[in-house]
């Protein structure tokens, strides 16, 4: 429909910028578009509060939802000695990794789902993904509701909760890498979505999900191979469940006891500093190939 | 039959709000159409050489402020191609393109448009696309509200209005931000005669006040009328340039004959052309 260009004069050439120049590009864009981030935002909230019966009730349903899911699917299939106040375990895993999968799945659609809008605007294409991502925001932060009751339900709500939004700010910087990189990659290869629904539960039953990072050292390959147990260390989703199961749930060894001394802060921050560093790769990636939705799309 | 001029690399003048030199756009076909990882693997294994296609080449387009330039040609000779490159939309493959002047473009009406959002919240919706800033857009308001006159429908949500009154808005919105370049793609047809006539006296002034504009259309009359200048694109090419009177002639007397020369190999085919 429209598109602008404020700056008074732009030169657009055949060559392509260098990874530096683009970063730089991406940085000024979204720093000049915190509005249009911002609208784009409420926009989609409204989309969905519109589109269903529950409206927002649904961001709290839905954890519940698939606790109850796996407490009955864990109690019933596996007898393994279960850890105590099993659903809030579990809870503490549901709700970030929800989080991170509808980021994704809104992530591949992000830059595709309005043509119109590629082809027509000339605005920077990066706040798509970026939008998106921190639509998920929204999600989560309703989702603290019945995490807040689910730990009051088992007495096991302390101060460290608190802890909670510093984990998310770190798991907030991982899921707009991915966001980022799936929007663009998505714009030429369409099977991406069925690809990432696979994936993304392949990495939530690899991540200490269900499970404690304990009970998978204690697995038979994985103590006759050390390596398995140093590498599970190393997955953003080990670090991340067990940062905020150490301050929602607390230890397991000792229940009902407040943990002892909060989240992994080391492995926190090199998370932050690595999905630092993977948000300017895959900005660079996402800039390389802007260029060309307009022309696929 | 129009004056041809000469097609050389220019620089173009300090008065020109556009200078597009040389410039080309490249379509990858392997990625044209939507394609699974399936066949984009297949096609590396197979060693299948990538399918190029130039949607514009070799094309030189300088509009000086003030003018209004026309576009016309066949459907699929790079028209809309040329706007998007010029509204910076896309990177051309060859050459380049320097804009001067903030750049409005009304390339399709009703593309960033929220269909939950009321009609005012998706002028703030587009002054953020277009990159106002949200005061200004918010100064803007009641000039828009007022031209695309949509009554109380600009309380109510996109997806209520008419296909005319979404055109409308868009047209107003893509007008009032007082673009010193004004991009229009095919756009003057739509909304009911009195919007119509609103719209041409819009763009009319735009033009009068020094700002330049390029049009793409298929009304012959708008160029003959409205543009100073017009150019005819062929396959991507330029073929004529000069006067409007010239170049639509120049058009008319070319699909003429192309025309004519389809129905004669036809007839030679054994087909009768007024039977198809």
């Amino acid at each position: 429909m429209f598109a602008v260009r404020r700056r008074t004069v732009y030169r657009q050439t055949s060559g392509i910028p260098g990874p530096i120049e683009l970063l730089r590009e991406a940085i000024a864009e979204v720093g000049s578009r915190q509005r249009l981030i911002r609208y784009l935002v409420v926009a989609e909230m409204k989309r969905r509060g519109s589109d269903t019966i529950f409206g927002n009730l649904w961001w709290i349903l839905d954890p519940i939802l698939q606790m109850v899911v796996y407490v009955i699917f864990v109690s019933i299939l596996l007898s393994t000695k279960q850890q105590p106040d099993y659903p809030l375990f579990i809870f503490a895993a549901i709700l970030p990794f929800k989080w991170f999968s509808s980021v994704v799945t809104d992530g591949t659609v992000a830059v595709i789902k309005d043509t119109a809008l590629i082809r027509q605007i000339a605005f920077p294409k990066i706040i798509l993904p970026i939008a998106s991502a921190t639509g998920g925001v929204v999600g989560f932060a309703w989702g603290l509701i019945p995490l807040t009751v689910v730990t009051l339900l088992y007495g096991r709500l302390t101060p460290f909760i608190l802890w909670v939004p510093v984990i998310a700010l770190v798991q907030y910087v991982f899921s707009v890498a991915a966001a980022i990189f799936v929007s663009a990659a998505n714009v030429f290869f369409r099977d991406l979505g069925n690809v990432a629904g696979h994936l993304l539960r392949l990495w939530w039953f690899l991540s200490p999900s269900l499970y404690s990072l304990q009970q998978f050292d204690g697995l038979g390959f994985v103590k006759a191979h050390p390596i398995i147990a140093t590498l599970a260390r190393l997955n953003p989703f080990a670090i991340l469940f067990e940062a905020y199961r150490a301050v929602i749930y607390g230890s397991t060894t000792a229940p009902y006891a407040p943990p002892s001394g909060g989240p992994d802060v080391v492995g926190l921050v090199g998370l932050l500093l690595g999905s630092i560093v993977l948000v300017g790769l895959t900005t660079i990636f996402f800039k390389r190939l802007e260029p060309e939705f307009a022309k696929v799309l | 039959m129009a004056r041809l001029k000469p097609l050389g690399r220019d620089d173009g003048g300090p008065n020109d709000a556009i200078v597009a030199t040389d410039l080309g756009v490249q379509y990858n076909l392997r990625f044209n159409r939507k394609r699974s990882m399936r066949e984009s693997i297949a096609n590396v294994v197979t060693r299948k050489p990538p399918e190029r296609f130039w949607a514009l080449r070799h094309v030189n387009v300088h509009v000086p402020h003030g003018e209004s330039l026309g576009v016309i040609g066949p459907n699929g000779a790079g028209k809309s191609t040329l706007l998007q490159v010029l509204a910076g939309i896309m990177r051309p493959s060859e050459g380049s393109v320097e804009v001067r002047g903030a750049v409005s473009g009304l390339l399709t009406l009703g593309a960033g448009f929220d269909q939950e959002l009321s009609g005012r919240e998706n002028i703030l919706l587009g002054g953020a696309f277009l990159g106002l800033d949200d005061k200004v857009t918010r100064e803007l308001m009641p000039g828009i509200v007022d031209f695309a006159d949509l009554g109380a429908f600009i309380d109510a949500p996109i997806k209520t209005y008419s296909a005319g009154m979404r055109a409308r808005l868009g047209f107003s919105i893509a007008t009032s931000v007082d673009p010193d370049i004004l991009l229009l793609d095919e756009v003057l047809a739509t909304g009911d005669a009195t919007f119509r006539e609103k719209s041409k006296g819009r763009v009319i002034e735009l033009v009068k006040s020094a700002k330049a504009v390029v049009l793409v259309t298929h009304d012959m009359i708008w160029v003959q009328e409205y543009c100073n200048r017009a150019l005819l694109l062929e396959h991507g090419q330029v073929v004529v340039e000069g006067t409007p009177d010239d170049v639509v002639a120049a058009h008319l007397e070319r699909t003429a004959a192309a025309k004519a020369e389809r129905d004669a190999a036809a007839l030679a085919a054994g087909l009768d052309p007024r039977a198809r």
